[in-house]
């Protein structure tokens, strides 16, 4: 009898279940519900995208004109200033190279600084020149230049603010005034091998180190190690000194 | 008692099955076809968020271009003035 009852009861549920995933299947109605509505939206969505290839044609067609037109304006604009693409391109790089000569001397400390002061008037020049160009005149430019002009006149402010005096010489029979002597003064470097630091800084001046007279006025550079430029200029006067020895020698 | 509750349960599962079965249902092509338009649907859909996208985009470049003209003039301008000046 528990045979029977267990049989019936595992025919009842396999039945169940059949039942229950045929009843999961799609009917003809739920096809066709679907078939129409997916048909009405594919419709719609086609609709939609024609119209969107439309706007974006015209829009394709804006952005030419508008790239177009922004040519003609910087083409306009070129040759007002009788410049051509490769001429605008040699006149930026021009500017690099201004940008990077300051930035290289913005970097060096006062003393360096001081050694390579005529850079800082070599690109006063190219600053200068680049003015005199048309190009000059174009926004972007203008005021690169203008920045560029503050930061060379920052450069001259920070040599002077670098503590640069000046050392009227005097005579040699009342304060044995030579180069090698100012330098050894306490109040100037108190040490004399640094007598070319003088020579050097006065270029404009002093063509013989051996010879500066009463009254001139001598530009102290700041204190410091002499720089290449400085040593050479040390060997190339004791070298000169050796061979007039020798010619006065003979 | 329990020998007419096993039959009840069992004429039910029955009926519930015949229920299920005898309902009409769609063919393998028609389901093909169903899968189909749904796949046309799925590829429209992708299809018009990709075009927003492009006009998104072209509406920034168009606007971006309007603002290099605007000032390009202004240039144009100021340049013309400074060339009268020098």
């Amino acid at each position: 009898m528990n045979v029977v009852r267990t049989f019936s009861l595992i025919i009842t549920l396999a039945l169940v279940m059949v039942s229950a995933v045929a009843a999961q299947e799609m009917t003809k109605d739920e096809w066709q519900r679907q078939i129409n509505e997916n048909t009405a939206k594919r419709n719609e969505l086609r609709a939609k995208l024609n119209a969107l290839q439309a706007e974006v044609d015209k829009l394709k067609k804006d952005d030419a004109d508008k790239a177009a037109a922004l040519k003609k304006c910087n083409d306009e604009i070129l040759a007002l200033v009788e410049a051509t693409p490769e001429s605008e391109r040699a006149f930026a790089a021009m500017l690099d190279q201004i940008d990077s000569k300051i930035n290289e001397l913005a970097r060096l400390s006062n003393q360096d600084l001081w050694a390579r002061k005529g850079e800082i008037d070599d690109v006063q020049k190219m600053i200068d020149e680049a003015r005199k160009n048309k190009l000059s005149l174009l926004p972007k430019y203008y005021d690169r230049i203008k920045e560029q002009q503050n930061r060379v006149d920052a450069l001259r402010k920070s040599l002077e603010g670098a503590g640069m005096q000046t050392y009227t010489v005097g005579t040699w029979a009342r304060d044995r005034d030579c180069l090698w002597n100012i330098a050894k003064k306490p109040a100037i470097y108190n040490n004399a091998f640094l007598w070319p630091k003088i020579w050097q800084g006065n270029k404009d001046q002093i063509k013989n180190p051996d010879i500066i007279k009463p009254g001139q006025k001598l530009k102290i550079p700041p204190k410091g190690d002499l720089t290449n430029e400085e040593k050479a200029a040390v060997r190339s006067y004791w070298q000169r000194k050796q061979a007039q020895a020798g010619t006065g020698g003979q | 008692m329990k020998k007419s509750l096993c039959g009840l349960l069992v004429a039910g599962a029955m009926l519930s099955l015949v229920a299920a079965g005898c309902s009409s249902r769609p063919s393998a092509e028609e389901l093909k076809q169903l899968e189909d338009l749904k796949a046309e649907v799925a590829s429209l859909e992708r299809e018009i968020s990709a075009k927003e996208s492009e006009k998104a985009a072209l509406q920034r470049a168009i606007a971006e271009k309007d603002a290099q003209l605007k000032q390009c003039e202004q240039d144009k301008a100021l340049v013309q003035e400074r060339l009268q000046g020098m």
